[in-house]
């Protein structure tokens, strides 16, 4: 099943960046949570090391089976997927509002965090295998339907921050594989079209208020717009050089919420500045460059979609993390790859880039 | 890459390419948004972090102590605490009323309330809506906070004013209270400053305050003091020593208690016009103010008829009687117009403009001259002497001798008392001086009326030889750097009363008390007590017809006895004014009491101590005639 002779292909400076921002992550969470003060959060850094470590035996396993070996066998893998996501909706653990969680000894798996790579190797799968120069409508139809199934089961969790992530991975592979233009102005226009609909009829109250609270926070400076406001000051207190590890105010005094986790970044910013900003974001941006290569470097077209699809969500989560953390995007919860606090995420992450690396290492292989 | 034709693989390296080159111009809109964040704006964020997480807290300054005489503390402080909700912190404001209310048992009503009082003050400034909170409320307060249930509510120890003696003196020394709307306008302090609201606390306020400190803390997201980041000490205000006697102002006090009567003496020092003692009775306790009043004692002081907030000796007027009879003989002495030995006959009344005037003894007094007029209080002497002086001499000796207007004494509204003159008739009615009109005001009737400080002052004034003083409550002001006494008013000098009315006037007055007079229960062997007793007529009869549902003790006339001891050299001056004591005889025995304190003290023998009170010494009251007066 493994050639040690992949090992000379593997992609190194993919893993140290990803690595690296794991280490960064970990730093980050223990400048936020680290307060004996806090003392039921004093020990999140510990749990996402062992995220970390438990992710890296996903990693392996997941760049260790050849990427085509799991793509046959994608149905089964989005059964079971789909099989954990309804078992969720029925004996998950409900914290914040949201039933999303399995209980186990460590952490609380988040089902969710992996449809994102399952659907990715499905829809990989589904578009490689179309002959044709341009994916048919049919197989637009069949992957969106694909995507809605597990889409509308984590909707109802309710989580509405990872179904937009499935949409990015559909988008991201339909169009590299090719999808006409015309047909993404139909959607996009269907989108326009339907906006109001889904602004009166499938949005909450509190979800409207969120995109409201983001054109003007200053309506509610102590409430809806808190967040994005604090969040602002904790980026713009950073200045240039940051405040000093453990030293930014913002960050360890409370102002800001859910800093270990959605906010993290802001954290960075105030404590490491811009110049701590331009790194992280660098060695991001690494990645994301690094990994198009990969998919163009791909063996087959199953390769490219593959890493075009677990990359779309990456990215997608990435940009919109960021852009949050300053306070440039309204708030929703969605965490930052690799850097946020979360075991799930961390785990679905490292064993997404499992499979870019798996990709770009058997580019000279065949099935 | 094996990805099918050439064609295909051409076409999804072009579009790998566009997805790499849309994510890094992402990635360069967010760099260029970050530098615009953190490097050109920062410190406008920095400054609103540190807004964030900085508090500053004013440190209350504790007022200046206020000591008597003899350096008996009359005013000190102690430290209470106030519960204060900073809206800045407060996340949900109506949830933390709530919350509050619920945890201190205070009305949610009256929590909400405060709030909405102060809501135009900033929000970083605490809003103080529990004062001198109760160990349990600060409990409650702090438990909850530690729960984080409460952000936004902060316990601070402040000092705060305390008043040992209780309602001693409390007119005199007057409370404080919050700032109001006005005072913050035209004294430039802020929003919830205690600051004097009536009384020396008021006159004195700037002197007292002190400079408030500020405490610079920084915070959590919910509040909580994470560490002080500097500190600027709150500076004590001045040390204050007044004038008063705390033995004679108890004195004082105790007369009426033991009367029963409500009323106001003023005791001055005629040779500077310190002021000795002030009561008015009935008082209030200061202490309720102090760390702010209740709704329902603010409303039981302000209902209740006795009008206990009202200081009856620098803000009520009334008619003195008889007490006036010394500014009539005054006038015509210095005038000329008499002299001490010009006499009157008296048959029980006399007849001026048509109109019967009646003297108190029906059978009349026979001839008397100056001093025997004023010994049985003659009121056809004294309508024969204001007739022939008129009206607008004795107003301007009335002011020579401090009786019109205000006296100046440093207390807040002090009302004007008022001698009528033509010029003044004529300013307000727009008529002339009837000449009638002089006969009532020369026995202290008609339109005169005048507060018992403007009276006190009047008879210091006699007492010292005619030197019109300014009543003063201040002996001397501690600045921090030792006691300093502060410049004396200017006295009115070049007024003094020849010595032959000095001596007419005093011999007559020492005939009130010591010869035949009505004054006799002032009398003091050895202290040669000079007084004038005088009755103020409370209604008409016109006017008691009208009185429906006044008890016979509303309608009794009000009592004066005005004194001054020694005779040859006074050195203690003022009046006793005792409301519905029916004659002005029934005010001399608490006079009495204040001057034998006064000797008592200044011998060093023990301080006279007060029978249980007398029965009531007065009959239903009758309604007078007006122009007619009971000379007592």
């Amino acid at each position: 099943m493994f050639d040690r002779r992949f090992y000379r292909h593997l992609d190194w400076p993919l893993v140290a960046a990803v690595y690296a921002l794991c280490v960064i992550g970990v730093l980050m969470i223990y400048s936020t949570t680290g307060d004996a003060a806090r003392a039921a959060m004093a020990r999140l850094f510990l749990v996402q090391i062992y995220a970390i470590l438990i992710g890296t035996v996903a990693l392996v396993i997941c760049l260790s089976v050849d990427y085509r070996s799991l793509a046959d066998r994608a149905q089964v893998i989005y059964a079971i997927l789909l099989g954990f996501l309804v078992y969720v909706l029925i004996f998950g653990v409900v914290r914040g509002g949201g039933r999303r969680w399995i209980p186990l000894p460590l952490f609380n798996l988040q089902p969710s965090e992996f449809a994102k790579i399952v659907v990715a190797l499905l829809l990989a799968r589904l578009f490689a295998a179309n002959q044709k120069r341009i994916p048919s409508t049919g197989n637009l139809v069949v992957g969106g339907v694909m995507t809605a199934v597990p889409l509308l089961l984590i909707w109802a969790q309710p989580d509405f921050g990872t179904p937009v992530t499935l949409v990015s991975v559909l988008l991201g592979i339909a169009y590299v594989a090719g999808m006409r233009l015309r047909v993404a102005g139909v959607l996009l226009a269907l989108a326009i079209v339907t906006a109001p609909i889904v602004w009166n009829y499938a949005l909450k109250d509190y979800q409207k208020a969120r995109v409201v609270t983001f054109l003007d926070p200053w309506r509610d400076p102590r409430g809806k717009g808190y967040q994005q406001i604090q969040a602002q000051i904790t980026v713009g207190a950073g200045g240039l050089w940051g405040q000093g590890f453990r030293k930014g105010t913002q960050g360890q005094l409370s102002f800001l919420p859910a800093r270990h986790n959605d906010f993290i970044f802001s954290v960075l910013a105030e404590e490491h500045g811009f110049v701590g900003v331009l790194a992280v974001l660098g060695l991001y941006l690494f990645i994301v460059v690094r990994s198009i290569e990969t998919a163009r470097l791909a063996n087959d077209r199953l390769g490219t979609y593959l890493v075009v699809g677990v990359l779309s969500s990456f990215t997608f989560q990435v940009l919109y993390n960021i852009s949050m953390s300053a306070g440039l995007a309204p708030v929703k919860g969605l965490t930052l790859p690799l850097m946020s606090y979360g075991g799930s995420s961390l785990i679905a992450t490292l064993a997404g880039f499992g499979l870019i690396l798996n990709v770009r290492m058997r580019r000279f292989t065949n099935s | 890459m094996v990805t099918g034709t050439a064609d295909g693989r051409r076409r999804t390296a072009l579009r790998l390419t566009v997805f790499s080159v849309a994510v890094s111009v992402c990635f360069a809109a967010l760099c260029v948004s970050f530098w615009y964040i953190q490097v050109l704006h920062n410190q406008m964020y920095r400054e609103m972090a540190e807004a964030n997480t900085e508090r500053r807290m004013a440190l209350r300054a504790p007022r200046g102590i206020l000591f008597d005489r003899s350096g008996r503390v009359l005013v000190e402080n102690r430290d209470a605490y106030v519960i204060s909700i900073l809206r800045e912190h407060s996340k949900n404001l109506d949830q933390t009323m709530q919350l509050l209310a619920a945890a201190t048992g205070v009305a949610e009503s009256r929590v909400r309330d405060t709030v909405a009082r102060h809501m135009s003050t900033p929000r970083y400034q605490p809003i103080v809506v529990i004062e001198d909170a109760s160990l349990a409320q600060v409990s409650a307060v702090l438990a909850r906070r530690l729960d984080f249930e409460l952000p936004g509510v902060v316990v601070q120890r402040v000092p705060t004013r305390r008043y040992p003696s209780g309602g001693l003196a409390a007119h005199l020394l007057g409370y404080v209270g919050e700032i109001s709307e006005a005072q913050m306008a035209s004294e430039g302090l802020r929003s919830g400053s205690m600051v004097g609201q009536s009384g020396v606390e008021k006159a004195y306020n700037k002197l007292l305050m002190g400079t408030d400190g500020e405490r610079r803390v920084m915070v959590n997201n919910v509040g909580r003091e994470i560490t002080t980041l500097a500190e600027a000490p709150a500076a004590e205000g001045r040390r204050i020593q007044l004038t008063i006697d705390y033995d004679l102002q108890q004195a004082a006090e105790d007369a009426f208690r033991v009367s029963g009567y409500a009323g106001a003496a003023v005791v001055l020092d005629p040779r500077n016009g310190e002021v000795l003692a002030l009561a008015s009775v009935p008082s209030y306790d200061p202490n309720v103010f102090a760390a702010g009043i209740d709704p329902a004692t603010w409303k039981r002081l302000n209902t209740d008829r006795l009008r206990p907030l009202q200081n009856r000796a620098t803000q009520g007027r009334y008619s003195p009687g008889s007490t006036f009879k010394v500014v009539v003989a005054t006038a015509a002495l210095e005038e000329g117009i008499i002299t001490p030995d010009f006499k009157v006959t008296c048959h029980g009344g006399a007849t001026f403009f048509d109109r019967f005037f009646q003297c108190s003894v029906k059978s009349g007094h026979g001839t008397v001259d100056l001093r025997h007029a004023i010994e049985q209080s003659c009121n056809v002497y004294f309508y024969t002497v204001g007739n022939m002086v008129g009206i607008d001499k004795i107003h301007k000796w009335a002011e020579a001798l401090g009786l019109t207007g205000k006296t100046g004494i440093d207390l807040p509204n002090e009302a004007e008392s008022l001698v009528p003159s033509s010029a003044w008739k004529r300013a307000h009615t727009g008529e002339r001086w009837y000449s009638g009109e002089t006969i009532s005001v020369a026995i202290g009737q008609g339109q005169v009326s005048v507060t018992p400080m403007s009276l006190a002052l009047t008879y210091a004034s006699v007492a010292n030889g005619g030197t019109r003083l300014t009543p003063r409550l201040v002996r001397a002001v501690n600045d921090g750097s030792g006691w300093k006494t502060p410049p004396a008013a200017d006295a009115v000098v070049g007024q003094v009363l020849k010595p032959e009315t000095v001596a007419a006037l005093h011999d007559g007055l020492f005939l009130v008390v010591n010869g035949a007079g009505t004054g006799g229960r002032a009398r003091l062997v050895g202290y040669d007590v000079a007084g004038k007793t005088g009755t103020a007529q409370v209604i008409s009869l016109q006017g008691g017809k009208q009185a429906a549902g006044r008890t016979d003790m509303d309608l009794r006339d009000h009592g004066w006895f005005a004194f001054f001891a020694p005779k040859d050299n006074p050195e203690v001056a003022g009046v006793v004014f005792a409301e519905h004591a029916g004659h002005g005889s029934n005010a001399a025995p608490l006079a009495r009491h204040i001057i034998e304190t006064y000797f008592a003290k200044k011998a060093g023998r023990p301080l006279p101590v007060l029978a249980p009170p007398e029965p009531p010494p007065i009959k239903a009251a009758a309604p007078g005639v007006a122009g007619q007066d009971r000379p007592h």
